[in-house]
């Protein structure tokens, strides 16, 4: 059982925290843009070589180089919507998502181009983990990974209820037509998303390379379970975005948990299960667990 | 959402790539995985084609003083990328034949899917995967590393060497893993040892933690990691040694990557060891030629498949020459005659020297700087596997096995 939280368990939640924290970008920009942005596993990766580049340069620990990685990230994220998404804004959403692909294949190029495609680490060796009760074994990293993306949740849920940019927010999410009728600045309220959105990108791009490595295909990588997240969470409902990646990174690594000595599942069909919950998902319950937007 | 998808995936299937080519130019493909698992692989192995390339146009060019042009594709090594691009390679391109891929999942798809159905010959300097040599291929698909039946033996006598009878075995789920994972389990259990747990995983997983914690409690000495160092192999031995579920590793050549070492450090690695294809002793002309690669490049000679790549694209030149033509049956039918004995040797570097000869009508036989290269039927060759050990923040040969 103790097996179960120390190597199944906590993996899984940090893998979740990654999935969710990059969800929440995908689900409101889905909500508020109405398009699906195949580019943000892509920011990620920016946002974990920014990162990278400010270990390198500063000699500062990873975590240190969050709020970096946070305004480059949002930084290229602007001057993407600014150059390839507002000119299409008018035009059918599905121009913009083939835009988002367009910007994802550029991304990940100039990242290569400027970064190398090997693949980095922020640190090398390994820890320890830290043994909590004699019996729980965390590495240091996912307790770091886990809380802060509970205090961001926290964050997240503060601003889009208690703040007029927040409520503004979800009223686009809500009803683009009657928002923009009761005065609501609808570029502003895009502004905001994507700097949120590409804000929690770059955390998590940071996480993955904290947790593993960094390369070129860091983001992209992570794209699937992301939507799928966004989906079983309802697109438009950031926080149901977070439960849907929590979800989705637990369900992945406890279907291998042995149950009588063999695998509930082989651990090579793992990735599967992001698959099998958004294709179910899409069937039986297309709004999500939060009651999100129809697509 | 459907049609959305399907647009996007045309349009990723879109990534276009410059297009090069001059009229008199001889091209031939090299299918990399520039990108992807093997992405740290390929700097030197690169460099190696291109010296070859440099080489063969230095020594007089090809074809009565054409230039010989490598045109590069990226195929990620992975199936689907590399079919794309070897295609390009085919049927854009034109070339006459294809060096690559590197991987052997990615030289088993562009083969099945381009290049046997062309008929365009393939020669791959460093897929290990058994299942290369019973491919169905009218006889287009060669490759110059020994087949994994041959490491998977040799791993499993370096391991019983060791002492360890009791392993437990964690492998990548593709052609290269899997490969090697059955002939060494089937190797090392004949020779009496024990596999206490036998699990494969998938590529580019943040965590292994759970398939970890399963093959820890079987009671291993060991773990034995059949997987690409950048794909999942150093993520395994990293949380391995975090969690305390294993402390001492062998790997095979996926796994002998410096990228490991960066990750995990070298003295976790001390007990650990690895298997690779690996060349021959030192001749003159191999000598020379990693003297030339360190002089022009800077470094890296002594890395993995750099001989292999140097003496594949050599290999396809000779044959182009030998053919006298682009022709794509004529260059694959020349292979045989410029690889295998009989013939007057020649070596890398020694392009010149081939050119005249074979104007002369002259039957030859290359040797290259990581084997003499002679294809059985199934364009296999025999070969030397090394076993190394971490040395500082590369790899150093202790043992070499013929």
């Amino acid at each position: 059982m103790i097996d179960f939280i120390n190597f199944y368990l906590i993996p899984g939640l940090t893998l979740g925290s990654i999935y969710a924290l990059g969800a929440v970008g995908i689900s409101m920009i889905f909500g508020i843009l109405r398009f699906a942005h195949f580019a943000h596993g892509d920011l990620m990766t920016v946002g974990a070589y920014a990162a990278l580049t400010a270990v390198w340069v500063l000699g500062i620990p990873a975590l240190a180089a969050i709020p970096i990685a946070i305004v480059f990230t949002c930084l290229v994220a602007l001057m993407a919507d600014r150059l390839f998404y507002k000119p299409l804004r008018d035009l059918p959403t599905i121009y913009t998502v083939i835009a988002s692909f367009g910007v994802a294949l550029m991304l990940r190029s100039l990242v290569q181009t400027f970064w190398g495609t090997d693949s980095e680490v922020y640190m090398t060796g390994f820890q320890k983990p830290v043994v909590l009760f004699d019996i729980f074994r965390v590495a240091t990293r996912h307790l770091q990974i886990i809380i802060a993306t509970a205090l961001l949740t926290l964050a997240l849920h503060l601003f889009l209820s208690r703040t007029q940019m927040g409520k503004s927010m979800r009223a686009v999410a809500d009803d683009p037509a009657l928002a923009s009728v009761a005065g609501l600045d609808t570029e502003r309220v895009i502004r905001w998303t994507w700097i949120i959105g590409a804000g929690l990108a770059a955390i998590a791009g940071v996480f993955v390379g904290l947790d593993t490595d960094v390369h070129t295909n860091l983001g992209w990588n992570l794209l699937l379970p992301m939507f799928a997240a966004a989906l079983l969470g309802g697109i438009g409902k950031p926080l149901g975005a977070i439960a849907g990646g929590l979800i989705i990174g637990v369900a992945e690594e406890i279907c291998t948990y042995p149950v009588f000595g063999e695998s509930l599942i082989s651990p090579s069909y793992k990735t599967a299960i992001a698959f099998v919950i958004m294709v179910l998902i899409l069937i039986f319950r297309p709004q999500g667990l939060f009651k999100g937007r129809l697509m | 959402m459907k049609k959305q998808i399907l647009m996007a995936a045309v349009a990723a299937l879109m990534a276009a790539q410059p297009v090069s080519g001059w009229a008199d130019d001889v091209k031939v493909g090299a299918l990399m995985g520039i990108t992807g698992p093997l992405a740290n692989f390929i700097p030197p192995i690169l460099n190696a084609a291109k010296l070859a390339e440099a080489d063969v146009n230095a020594g007089g060019g090809i074809l009565g003083g054409n230039n010989f042009v490598l045109v590069v594709a990226d195929g990620q090594a992975a199936a689907q990328p590399s079919v794309d691009a070897a295609s390009k390679l085919v049927n854009l391109e034109n070339v006459a034949a294809v060096m690559g891929g590197l991987s052997s999942g990615a030289t088993i798809a562009a083969a099945n899917a381009v290049t046997i159905p062309n008929k365009v010959l393939q020669v791959s300097p460093t897929a290990t995967s058994p299942a290369l040599t019973d491919i169905e291929d009218d006889d287009h698909v060669y490759r110059i590393v020994p087949s994994d039946n041959y490491q998977g033996e040799v791993l499993a006598n370096i391991v019983l060497d060791e002492g360890l009878n009791k392993v437990a075995v964690a492998y990548v789920n593709n052609d290269y893993g899997v490969g090697i994972a059955n002939t060494f389990k089937t190797a090392f259990e004949a020779k009496g040892g024990t596999i206490t747990a036998f699990e494969k995983h998938e590529d580019k997983k943040n965590s292994y933690r759970g398939e970890l914690a399963t093959l820890a409690s079987s009671g291993a000495d060991a773990l034995v990691v059949i997987a690409y160092a950048a794909g999942s192999g150093a993520k395994i031995v990293k949380q391995s040694l975090e969690n305390g579920f294993f402390d001492r590793f062998v790997g095979t050549d996926g796994l002998r990557d410096d990228i490991l070492i960066e990750q995990v450090g070298a003295d976790a690695l001390a007990t650990s060891f690895f298997s690779s294809p690996t060349s021959p002793a030192e001749n003159a002309l191999s000598a020379a030629l990693r003297k030339r690669f360190d002089e022009t490049y800077g470094e890296g000679s002594d890395k993995p498949f750099v001989d292999q790549t140097y003496d594949a694209t050599m290999l396809i030149a000779l044959a182009i020459e030998k053919a006298g033509s682009t022709d794509r049956a004529a260059v694959k039918n020349a292979l045989r005659e410029v690889a295998n004995a009989p013939g007057e040797v020649v070596g890398p570097g020694e392009w010149a020297k081939a050119v005249k000869l074979i104007a002369e009508g002259k039957d030859i036989n290359y040797e290259g700087a990581s084997g003499g290269h002679e294809f059985d039927e199934n364009g296999d060759v025999a070969g030397f596997i090394g076993k190394f050990v971490v040395d500082g923040d590369s790899y150093k040969q202790i043992a070499i096995f013929e």
